[in-house]
């Protein structure tokens, strides 16, 4: 749904998705030193990690649903 | 205790889009030091890492000021500014060459010609860009042009002193401290509104130029008008994703018919942004199909950039022709700046694009003259505190409410098309009572868990605001014109309504009043209405 998942195979490190993606979605892994999908709630679908990614390792997939509104979070 | 760290520089922009950019490289080229600061990342943010098309208009390809300006004023329904249309339109060429100059590419036919997608013979051409790489080229450039680039930057507010604008105070995504820029001109750049729409990927544009200015003493407008554009029904976040298979922009492929249920086909309006499918919707004809040549059918649904204006109509309102507003030191360009140039309803054909370059190329010129004539300011220490404390609140606490929720129910309060699109004044006085609610009771109470959800908390009461502006404008207006429809005033109202709106905080209030558009650009009111304004309204 949304950002789905970063192949940890293919995945170098380099960081480019963590530096680019306009949402702030990924996060450096400190103990594996790769990419990690850490907010993907706020994730747009403008696929720029997709398009940017060195070693085609993320997937996007087209689906996003909306939260359930429950009374605070 | 958290330090603010104070950086200072002569000209400070915010937003790294097309008229950041400009901006910045402006300031930069009259020798002033420049720093430039982006909420998420220069090169990949915002609405020009998505742009599609660029307007060009030049004399020697046979492009005609006064088709294109004919065409522009009764697509804009006579409330478009026609000083800033002029000034687009004649300064695009320069943009153009100096875009290309950086290593802009265009897609180009088999003949090697950029590829236009112009209205017709004598209007502007609107070329083809090749797509994502036009953000990535603006920021090597700014490279290039050794101006200080910072990214993960959220401001939050303008920093205002003896009723000018001093800098700007935000915070990025590692440091705990808040970021102090202190300036001698500020230009904002931050571009559009929204409400983090289900489809166009713009969930970053959150209408933070608006209301920090408005918090500021800014009087904002433009907000009653609606960017309309459409979706499919079937995937409708993947709007990227569409893309691709379509090979075109836009939410749905060109020469394409629009159907309603029964299988009549919706007539065809003047520009690209109309409401014909919430009309349809409203009277209980959805779904609506776009078919095809080859008769493939695809369900859609309007309202995918819900929360934004028509291009380039929403903003601080201007003082003049050089991105000046009504504060000294502040300074503006593209969306966040209520140019009007196309007025009630957009044109199309890639004008957005090149009018944050024109404009952000002479706010650039205006802050730097602006700064050069004045000394660098001393900032008051009380008000840094008040400034810092509000945007570090959310962190601060330990509960309250999350910004993702809060969103949520923004949301859901105000993007349903009887409200945003087909508007009334009782509905939009309910929207109102819930929108006043979240203002005072929820957004003070957004708490945070990191920095990256103290962006969120930042944005959602930004978006709050942005809904209680759009709603305030939208009841101002008694009548309909362009994307601002409302069923108990369903007319275009010509003596009345040739004005713009603008929003000013009075008193702790948000108040609004109209300014007329000059008579010289009036239609001429002896011509009969249905001639004056050929698309029909419901309800007429």
């Amino acid at each position: 749904m949304a950002i789905e998942r970063i192949d940890p195979e293919l995945c170098n490190g380099c960081g480019i998705c963590v530096r680019i993606c306009p949402m702030d979605v990924f996060r450096m892994d400190e103990k594996s030193k790769k990419a990690v999908i850490a907010y993907p709630e706020d994730c747009m679908l403008c696929e720029f990690c997709v398009l940017d990614c060195p070693k085609n390792a993320i997937t996007v997939t087209p689906e996003k649903t909306a939260p359930l509104i429950l009374s605070w979070g | 205790m958290t330090e603010e760290k104070v950086i200072e520089s002569d000209v400070l922009v915010i937003g790294g889009g097309m008229a950041g950019c400009f901006a910045a490289i402006r300031a930069k080229e009259q020798g002033l030091s420049v720093i430039l600061v982006e909420k998420g990342y220069v090169g990949r943010s915002g609405a020009t890492s998505l742009a599609a098309g660029l307007m060009v208009f030049n004399p020697d390809w046979g492009n005609k000021l006064d088709m294109c300006m004919e065409r522009i004023n009764s697509v804009g329904e006579y409330v478009n500014n026609r000083d800033w249309a002029e000034i687009i339109f004649k300064e695009s060429y320069a943009r153009y060459e100096e875009l290309l100059s950086w290593g802009v590419e265009f897609n180009k036919d088999t003949n090697g010609r950029p590829i236009t997608n112009s209205m017709g013979p004598g209007y502007s051409e609107s070329l083809q860009l090749t797509r994502g790489q036009i953000a990535l080229v603006l920021r090597k450039q700014l490279d290039a042009s050794d101006i200080e680039i910072r990214d993960r930057v959220m401001i939050t507010d303008l920093i205002k002193q003896d009723g000018g604008i001093a800098g700007a105070l935000g915070f990025d995504r590692d440091s705990n401290g808040p970021l102090v820029f202190k300036a001698r001109a500020t230009v904002l750049c931050a571009g559009t509104s929204s409400f983090k729409p289900f489809a166009f990927p713009v969930s970053g544009l959150t209408g933070d130029g608006a209301a920090m200015a408005y918090r500021a003493g800014a009087e904002i407008t433009g907000k009653e008008f609606n960017f309309t554009t459409r979706t499919s029904a079937e995937r409708p976040a993947a709007w990227i994703a569409n893309l691709r298979s379509q090979g075109v922009s836009g939410g749905a492929p060109a020469l394409s018919k629009f159907k309603n249920v029964l299988g009549d086909e919706l007539p065809g309006v003047p520009g690209v942004f109309s409401l014909n499918m919430e009309f349809e919707t409203h009277a209980g004809r959805a779904p609506i199909y776009s078919e095809r040549p080859d008769g493939k059918r695809t369900a859609m649904i309007g309202g995918a950039a819900s929360g934004a204006s028509v291009h380039m109509s929403e903003g601080i309102w201007p003082a003049n022709t050089q991105g000046a507003t009504s504060l000294p030191g502040l300074y503006a360009a593209g969306e966040s700046y209520g140019m009007i140039p196309f007025g009630a309803t957009y044109p199309g054909g890639g004008m957005a694009f090149i009018a944050a370059a024109v404009s952000g190329a002479r706010a650039g010129l205006g802050a730097a003259e602006y700064a050069r004539s004045v000394n660098t300011p001393v900032l008051d220490g009380d008000e840094i505190v008040r400034l810092t404390a509000l945007a570090r609140a959310p962190l601060e606490r330990k509960g309250g409410f999350s910004p993702g929720w809060v969103t949520q129910v923004l949301k859901n309060a105000v993007i349903p098309y009887f409200i945003l699109f087909i508007k009334r004044g009782d509905r939009m006085n309910a929207a109102l009572t819930m929108v006043e609610f979240m203002r005072d009771h929820l957004s003070p109470k957004m708490f945070a868990r990191d920095p990256h959800e103290l962006r969120l908390a930042h944005e959602a009461k930004n978006m709050v605001l942005n809904a209680e502006m759009k709603l305030r404008a939208s009841l101002f207006r008694t009548e309909s014109r362009g994307t601002h429809y409302r069923e108990d005033y369903p007319r275009r109202d010509d003596p009345e309504w040739l004005a713009w709106v603008l929003l000013k905080e009075e008193n702790g209030r948000m108040k609004a009043y109209k300014k007329p558009v000059p008579r010289e650009w009036w239609p001429d009111l002896s011509i009969p209405y249905e001639e004056r304004y050929p698309a029909r309204f419901p309800g007429e």
